[in-house]
């Protein structure tokens, strides 16, 4: 693995060339541009809070239900815009994995690093609803962010490229993660906090790493706590889906060209 | 001086007739080969040997042409050579900083500028930003479409796809260029530029595999070529001599495809009637150097007829070194009546002039039935090569076939036409 990161630095210009190739073209001619990253998630949250506080209201404690979902609508945005363009990286482009050598994975990255700008965007969105909603400062918590933002990358990386990867072989699996999402979602605490999480299931709970990870958010951002042992778990098990789903990829890459 | 590549007893293996990409399907592929024991093929599948055993070296500075008809392994060397792909069994290596030009436009993007190309594509072949920045005007003069850089490039003419494309893997220095059929869509002065640019590489230590059925552009590229059939290696010398072993076959494979056609009508009537010879004559008798294509020409046909042949019909062709028929003539068309009996003899058909462009020709004869003009009644036979001088300089199969007897005009001013007309 040491070897296919110095690659992949070497190839650092490829990935900002391509990251902003992914970006021109999605903005190109679009008229809300970079405002779809926000209208989308914004939207969701607005009917989320709608049901949610009106006709089958969740406790959501001392937290206005808007930044409460916002807060992991965000992130979740994030991973599924993600794996979704991840899965579609190389076959949308095999016209160039069959006629040129390149590091294979630079596609998917760049189709992530693309999406990271979103969650960039939506995130200062995110930093306006809890300056209105007045959420608690927490600075010692915000040295947490960073952390989690790894193990999301992680997670995500280890889950597109292993897609990436495998919708070369099988197209069906593009219509699998449509569907895994969708259960996914639910799997998460999104729309409802960790805490109704019934207690015979708690202890599996987070072997989910992305509960863990918007957990972690909503602690450190909303609750003014730090991230509980949960975010151990998590960790472990974003790493393990980084390492599995990277190993994968690199086996399974030099037969691209001949399959797709 | 050091090795480049190495090829070593090369295998490549596609698997052909892999339509089961879907789950189901190949769930019950595992399923059914788990019972033959044979893991790791799906039943009812081809497969298709690439390439078989081939084996071939290049110095730094050396350039090799590959030669062969579709599908007979050139292109997948090409790919494996790039790292596109991975040989089945057998060892590569290479030591250089590699750069290919495999297919028209590859590494580009149609919505971007070709600017913006420049400096995808260049990373894409392994330079860093600072690095094409520093050759980016050399680039953008080499491919002489400075006006329309900052047009997207899928509104690009394919000739203007391939200039930039062109551009960016000969700027880069390379110390491997691999080059596939793209430069044929070129016109002709660029083809001339690539081929100087294709020099100075060597000259400079670059070696280059060369893909083309361009047989010009091959010669005056490669002074080594590598003849490909079916995957495996034919034949491996100079240049020269590949391409002519390699046109016979081409003759070769064409008669048997004419005569197999009515194989009937042969056995009963071939066999009898056999041409021995194919000349062609220039003013100053039989041909060894160039004919002006502003002289005659007399193609003679040897016959040697073992029983009375009776009425036949003659026709000749005349076909360029890429295969391509320029003419027909036929003894029915123009009115001309033969009758064999037993003997040798000569047909003769003279050509006054013969007014093809600059390049290398053969003819090629046939004895075909009076009436039928799809039965053939003699093997074909086809002359040496010839070359044809004409006005134009180069060798170059996109500046037509033909060059006619001409004559210009100019009139000045404006044209009434009914006077215009008298003074014709």
């Amino acid at each position: 693995m040491f070897i296919h990161s110095k690659s992949l630095f070497q190839a650092r210009d490829l990935l900002w060339a391509w990251t902003t190739r992914n970006i021109q073209a999605r903005y190109q001619q679009s008229a809300l541009g970079w405002l779809w990253a926000i209208v989308q998630p914004g939207a969701q949250v607005i009917i989320f809070t709608l049901i949610f506080t009106r006709f089958v209201p969740i406790d959501t404690g001392s937290i206005p239900y808007p930044v409460f979902s916002f807060v992991a609508v965000t992130p979740w945005t994030f991973l599924a815009a993600s794996l979704t363009d991840m899965s579609q990286a190389l076959v949308a482009n095999m016209n160039l994995v069959n006629k040129i050598y390149f590091p294979r994975e630079v596609l998917p990255i760049a189709a992530m690093l693309a999406r990271l700008l979103d969650f960039g965007v939506a995130v200062c969105l995110l930093v306006l609803l809890m300056l209105y909603y007045r959420a608690p400062a927490y600075p010692a918590g915000w040295l947490f962010l960073p952390v989690i933002l790894i193990i999301q990358l992680a997670l995500i990386l280890g889950l597109g490229l292993a897609s990436a990867a495998a919708n070369v072989f099988f197209r069906d699996v593009q219509s699998l993660l449509t569907l895994g999402l969708q259960v996914w979602f639910y799997a998460c605490p999104i729309i409802y906090p960790a805490t109704m999480v019934p207690e015979p299931i708690r202890p599996f709970y987070f072997l989910n790493p992305m509960a863990g990870v918007i957990e972690a958010y909503r602690d450190v951002l909303l609750n003014g706590r730090l991230p509980g042992n949960y975010l151990i778990i998590s960790a472990g098990m974003a790493l393990g889906i980084f390492v599995i789903g990277y190993w994968f990829f690199k086996r399974v890459e030099f037969q691209f060209a001949d399959i797709i | 001086m050091k090795t480049t590549i190495r090829f070593e007893h090369v295998f490549k293996q596609y698997r052909l007739g892999l339509t089961r990409t879907s789950l189901p399907g190949v769930i019950s592929g595992w399923f059914k080969s788990l019972g033959k024991r044979t893991a790791n093929e799906f039943p009812g599948e081809r497969k298709f040997w690439a390439l078989q055993d081939v084996s071939f070296e290049l110095k730094q500075g050396e350039s090799l042409a590959l030669i062969g008809a579709n599908g007979a392994g050139k292109t997948t060397i090409l790919k494996l050579l790039a790292n596109i792909t991975r040989p089945t069994s057998g060892f590569i290596n290479i030591d250089g900083r590699l750069s290919a030009l495999i297919e028209l436009g590859a590494g580009f993007h149609p919505d971007l500028t070709g600017r913006e190309n420049i400096f995808l594509n260049g990373t894409i072949l392994g330079l860093s930003r600072k690095q094409i920045a520093d050759r980016y005007d050399e680039i953008v003069a080499f491919s002489e479409i400075e006006q329309f850089i900052d047009t997207p490039v899928k509104r690009y003419s394919s000739g203007m796809a391939v200039r930039l494309g062109f551009a960016v893997a000969s700027c880069i220095q390379p110390e491997i260029l691999l080059v596939d059929e793209v430069l044929a869509v070129g016109d002709a002065s660029f083809q001339q530029k690539c081929l100087h640019r294709i020099h100075s590489l060597i000259d400079n230590g670059t070696s280059i595999i060369f893909v083309s059925h361009n047989f010009y552009l091959v010669q005056a590229a490669c002074r080594t070529a590598l003849y490909l059939e079916m995957g495996q290696v034919k034949h491996f010398g100079e240049t020269k001599e590949i391409i002519d072993h390699y046109e016979e076959d081409l003759h070769q494979a064409r008669s048997r495809r004419f005569t197999t056609s009515d194989p009937k009508h042969y056995e009963e009537e071939g066999g009898n009637l056999e041409i021995t010879k194919v000349e062609v004559w220039g003013a100053n008798g039989l041909t060894s150097d160039f004919v002006p294509n502003t002289h005659s020409a007399q193609i003679r046909i040897h016959y040697h007829a073992y029983k009375a042949a009776g009425r036949v019909q003659v026709s000749v062709f005349i076909r360029r070194s890429d295969g391509l028929t320029c003419c027909t003539m036929r003894t029915k068309l123009d009115g001309y009546e033969i009758s064999l009996n037993s003997g040798e003899g000569i047909v003769s058909l003279y050509v006054e002039p013969l007014q093809l462009v600059t390049g290398t020709y053969f003819a090629e004869a046939w004895f075909l039935n009076e009436s039928d003009s799809m039965a053939i009644v003699s093997k074909g036979g086809r002359s040496d090569w010839f070359s044809i001088k004409g006005q134009g300089l180069s060798y170059d199969n996109n500046n037509g076939v033909f060059e006619p007897h001409t004559r210009w005009s100019h009139h000045a001013g404006l044209l009434d036409s009914s006077r215009s007309r008298s003074q014709e």
